[in-house]
């Protein structure tokens, strides 16, 4: 039996609770009835065709990556403020920071297919693209600060910080169509001056795009960050194996 | 030799020791603050991902023989292909560029839609040898009575200065 599987089983056979659980079921209902709205239900668009529907993935994605990294920052601030310094904050800063990441290259990838579709070309240098890139080789910089090594108080401290600075970012990436002429459009539902500009089912269909993937978004940050801690424990396990192994070794 | 004890420093409140450590913090995000700041409010002509058609041969970097990006609505009844050549007069704020482009754009370019094209003006015409089609943040779905409206509406090919 493996180091971690020791530490899993004395702790958990799993790493969900009966509320994780529901939420999960909730998240796969909610997914499956946005596959239909988004597939079946709601209509094409009159100049993209069928390609709008990328829409339905493609902004609940980054909307998710904006939340995980807003919630980063937000962990790291407590862990950084609280006095008793609980790592369960670090833990819960990098499980958001990873989701994040997966989120963001899933926005990237769709846009980079809708753009080939309207624009014309999967790519350009464009603001808003070069700062969404931008943001991702950011937090794929925090994960690889989180695997430095040191102490999980060292990891913690020096990942914190990185997540304060880092948030700064997203205000730039969101308003960058405002501030430059993109080839990418303006926003169209989360500009308060904006008039809602999605017909029927599209402005629906968006908004339960939005709902379900911050259900999917909770239920993997609550089993990713017990993940973490159960990593933790292997590890410190692993330590204390090998402190025993070096005491047995010089006959103490 | 003055061997008189030194003076012992006081130790470091609690607030005091916060205090130190968010100095750094403080510093790096000042740092990045500026830093925005000198990209939002001096190198916006050069981020900007193109000019408009009324802008071409005026604003900064957009003039002269370079090679630039031109942003305007594609001008309705101006779409003609000829031996493989496709001619069209690019619009904005009632200003009109004819460009030329070697093959067929593709994807969902036609009339009344905004789009960028790449390239540089040769003898008044913009030889373009890359285009864009701008999408707008209209979506309008597509059905009998609705595309009839949107297809009146696309007619009138209007496009807001940006």
């Amino acid at each position: 039996m493996t180091t971690f599987q020791t530490a899993f089983e004395a702790k958990s056979k799993t790493t969900g609770t009966a509320a994780s659980k529901k939420l999960g079921a909730a998240t796969i209902v909610a997914v499956i009835f946005l596959v239909l709205s988004g597939l079946i239900f709601s209509a094409e668009d009159v100049v993209q065709g069928s390609t709008v529907r990328i829409m339905y993935v493609h902004v609940p994605s980054i909307w998710v990556a904006y939340l995980a990294f807003a919630l980063t920052a937000i962990f790291s601030g407590v862990y950084l403020s609280n006095r008793s310094r609980s790592l369960i904050w670090d833990r819960l800063a990098g499980a958001s920071a990873e989701i994040g990441v997966l989120f963001v290259a899933v926005s990237l990838v769709t846009g980079s297919l809708w753009g080939r579709l309207t624009w014309g070309t999967f790519w350009v240098w464009d603001a808003r693209l070069t700062s969404t890139a931008f943001l991702f080789i950011t937090y794929i910089g925090y994960l690889a600060v989180r695997r430095l090594g040191g102490t999980f108080r060292q990891r913690a401290r020096r990942s914190s910080v990185m997540a304060l600075l880092s948030v700064l970012e997203i205000p730039l990436v969101h308003f960058s169509v405002n501030l430059w002429r993109t080839l990418h459009q303006k926003a169209s539902v989360a500009d308060p001056n904006a008039k809602v500009s999605l017909d029927g089912l599209m402005l629906f269909t968006l908004f339960w795009g939005l709902i379900s993937f911050t259900m999917l978004f909770a239920w993997l940050l609550v089993h990713r960050q017990r993940l973490m801690a159960l990593e933790d424990a292997v590890q410190d396990r692993g330590l204390d194996r090998a402190i025993q192994q070096r005491r047995t070794e010089a006959g103490l | 030799m003055d061997l008189t004890p030194r003076p012992i420093a006081a130790p470091e409140s609690r607030a005091q020791r916060q205090r130190r450590r968010w100095i750094p913090v403080a510093i790096v995000a000042l740092a990045l603050a500026a830093g925005g700041i000198v990209v939002t409010q001096f190198l916006t002509s050069a981020i900007d991902y193109y000019c408009n058609v009324d802008e071409v041969g005026l604003r900064e970097g957009c003039v002269g023989q370079r090679r630039i990006r031109v942003q305007g609505n594609v001008l309705e009844n101006s779409l003609q292909q000829v031996d493989g050549v496709t001619l069209f007069a690019l619009s904005f704020n009632d200003k009109t560029l004819q460009v030329r482009y070697q093959g067929d754009p593709g994807g969902v370019f036609q009339e009344c839609i905004p789009v960028v094209a790449h390239g540089r003006i040769i003898n008044g015409i913009f030889d373009s040898d890359r285009i864009e089609v701008k999408h707008t943040n209209q979506y309008v779905e597509k059905n009998k009575s609705r595309f009839d409206e949107a297809t009146n509406e696309t007619a009138a090919c209007s496009q807001s200065p940006e």
